[in-house]
């Protein structure tokens, strides 16, 4: 008799972008993939599972009972609950932290930081399990949908942000909380001549000071997810120093797959407890 | 419940309408004994804000207020119900068919839960051309000394000899015995009806109680109120006793400080029940139990029982109070409700939940608004409250 072929999916549906992982049969990424966070969600869900093969039979239908057998899939992200065919879901920070642990396999207690398209995250975990997390309150500032809007302003692509960043000669601020307030914050320095240079890294200090008021790190390790630190090498790199600042013994890695580490966590999810 | 509550809106309607009885608006944790004993009927805004908000035509009416200079940032009672007035609506004519709001003979506040309440009634005084009076208690305490209730009690003194000409006949103060007397016995039957909640699985939620507290807040010092809370105590027996449980497979239990978030009522109780937890216990309903009062001495037992409410006293009250709520109801984590527009009802901002946290209390902030929907993300609110369950 053939052995039914054993695949955990885990999705992150996201503010932007739909992110696909799957595991084998023995907790290996299979593979990984994302796209744009379109609608209808669930359609595109399914196609962002199906990838380049556009092969859906094994997600066809409504509900989790018309899924191939041997496949199980697991929904993360603010749009878990509208992916009806998912076996399961979790908390974004749950499947973060699962997807850290997973990768980085970490003994002591240790912080992640994750920046998503609309909230950031920290997350304190210990004894294999999330001690306390917090989230941005009430506004986008210190979010990735916060970057991509002043980017939009300024006309600068995101991928060519940390390179502009690193070109500052001077440390200027941004204060406001409000992104609509900060953007014209940026207008009138450009206004003043200011250096495009100079804004972005005031931009990308904002969100530094965004993420670190929102609650005290008090471990000696932090690990960065997420997708907005995986491109903004710069503002992982302000993050280092601020923390380094604070804690002389502070050791910060960037997660692998960080981007994915959400999916990665929902797919484990569903392989620990199959 | 609902024809109690009927009730109560339909006969304040017919004393709105006839010359010959007089209604006083009344603050919710004001001195409405004193008012019902000498005849009045009682008239509670912050009801009436209640209203608007679990109806969501708050969100019609707060920009009305704020359009005509009542900022966002204050009370969302205030701008709801402001701007329900100068809209010309209410939601009492959809629920029972009463055209207007009952017109004030006379209006009483008391400062013991926020200054906005003083700001509100004197907008409607000033509408009306009615008589108004303020108590004013002293506030945040960490401790009833002897001196603040004789304050209050005289206070309420000065009220009396106040609303005599209004009402048109002195104080009886037999009929104010015994009002205080039905007042007590409906607040001690409340607090057993919450107490109910401390049963594993619980029989009730916060969700349920939200709309249990109508009479206590709206009734107190009548039959009716102490008839209501008799049967609901019956029937929540009678559940306990057949292990009914209000969350099919009870598996975390957890307490709720600050507002309801009125118009999200049912999706946020649909989160918990999805999530196998009940919200067993809160400050919010808690607010109502008054058990100083002593009929044998009414002025200065209520006022003793007025200022001594959760939110009029200190943080270490507080922390205090949560944590004996905490060991009696057997709770695994508290939700602070940061209410945008009520920083008094709001216990987050002083470090609270950390302070009990290090005492090994799991706590989780969210952020949201009694009524005004602008300041709560579904979301947001969701996702935290869904990561707190799955960590506690």
């Amino acid at each position: 008799m053939a052995v039914t072929e054993e695949i955990y999916w885990g999705v992150d549906c996201g503010s932007s972008e739909i992110k696909v992982v799957a595991l084998d049969g023995q907790g290996n990424i299979l593979l990984k993939r994302k796209q744009k966070t379109l609608f209808p969600l669930q359609d595109h869900v399914r196609l962002a599972l199906a990838g380049e093969s556009g092969d859906l039979s094994p997600f066809r239908n409504e509900g989790s009972h018309d899924i191939k057998e041997g496949h199980k899939i697991i929904a993360t992200g603010y749009g878990r609950k509208y992916i009806r065919f998912a076996h399961d879901a979790l908390t974004e920070i749950k499947a973060h932290f699962i997807g850290v642990q997973k990768q980085c396999d970490l003994k002591d207690a240790y912080s992640i930081i994750d920046i998503g398209g609309q909230d950031s995250k920290i997350i304190a975990a210990c004894n294999n399990k999330v001690d306390q997390f917090a989230i941005n309150r009430k506004c986008a500032a210190g979010t990735g949908a916060y970057i991509e809007e002043l980017g939009h302003r300024l006309e600068v692509p995101l991928k060519d942000m940390t390179e502009l960043a690193r070109g500052n000669d001077k440390e200027l601020s941004l204060n406001s909380f409000c992104t609509v307030f900060s953007g014209q914050e940026v207008i009138k320095t450009l206004m003043n001549g200011e250096r495009i240079e100079n804004i972005i890294y005031a931009l990308y200090s904002s969100v530094v000071k965004r993420v670190m008021e929102m609650t005290a790190i008090t471990t000696d390790m932090v690990v960065f997810s997420g997708g907005v630190l995986e491109y903004h090498s710069e503002l992982v790199n302000m993050f280092i120093r601020k923390l380094e600042e604070n804690n002389a013994n502070m050791t910060c890695i960037l997660s692998p797959n960080a981007q994915y580490c959400g999916a990665i966590g929902a797919a484990e999810y569903g392989f620990k407890s199959s | 419940m609902s024809n109690v509550m009927k009730e109560y809106f339909l006969d304040l309607d017919r004393a709105a309408k006839d010359p010959a009885r007089k209604v006083a608006w009344c603050t919710s944790v004001g001195p409405a004994e004193i008012l019902r004993a000498m005849g009045f009927e009682v008239f509670f805004p912050e009801n009436h804000g209640a209203m608007l908000g679990a109806t969501r035509v708050c969100m019609e009416t707060i920009p009305v207020a704020n359009a005509h200079g009542y900022s966002p940032e204050i009370c969302s009672y205030l701008t709801s119900d402001i701007g329900a007035y100068m809209k010309g609506i209410t939601p009492l004519t959809k629920a029972f068919g009463i055209e207007e709001i009952p017109r004030p003979d006379v209006l009483v506040y008391n400062t013991n839960q926020c200054k906005d309440v003083m700001h509100w009634f004197e907008y409607y005084a000033s509408e009306f051309n009615a008589p108004i009076f303020g108590i004013h208690p002293p506030t945040n305490l960490p401790e009833i000394k002897p001196e603040y209730i004789d304050d209050v009690a005289r206070q309420f003194e000065a009220l009396i000899h106040f609303l005599e000409p209004v009402i048109g006949h002195p104080m009886n103060k037999e009929k104010l015995k015994s009002t205080v007397a039905l007042s007590l016995e409906a607040t001690n039957l409340w607090s057993d009806v919450l107490n109910m909640a401390q049963a594993a699985p619980s029989p009730m939620t916060f969700f349920d109680s939200t709309v249990y507290m109508g009479p206590i807040v709206v009734l107190r010092g009548t039959e009716i109120a102490v008839k209501y809370y008799k049967d609901l105590l019956k029937d929540l027996k009678e559940k306990i006793q057949k292990n009914h449980s209000a969350i099919p497979k009870e598996n975390k239990r957890i307490y709720w400080d600050g507002m309801p978030v009125w118009g999200r009522l049912r999706a946020q109780s649909n989160i918990f029940k999805e999530n196998k937890a009940c919200v067993v216990a809160s400050t919010y309903c808690n607010s109502w139990i008054f058990s100083d009062f002593d009929p044998e001495n009414p002025l200065p037992s209520m006022a003793k029982a007025y200022i001594k409410i959760f939110i009029n006293r200190n943080d270490q009250y507080k922390e205090d109070y949560i944590e004996k709520m905490v060991k009696d109801f057997k709770i695994d984590g508290v939700i602070f409700m940061a209410a945008r527009t009520c920083p008094n009802n709001s216990n987050a901002s002083y470090n609270l939940p950390r302070k009990l946290k290090d005492k090994g209390i799991p706590t989780i902030i969210i952020d949201g608004d009694l009524c005004d929907l602008r300041c709560y993300s579904d979301e947001q609110s969701t996702t935290l409250i869904e990561a707190f369950l799955e960590t506690i």
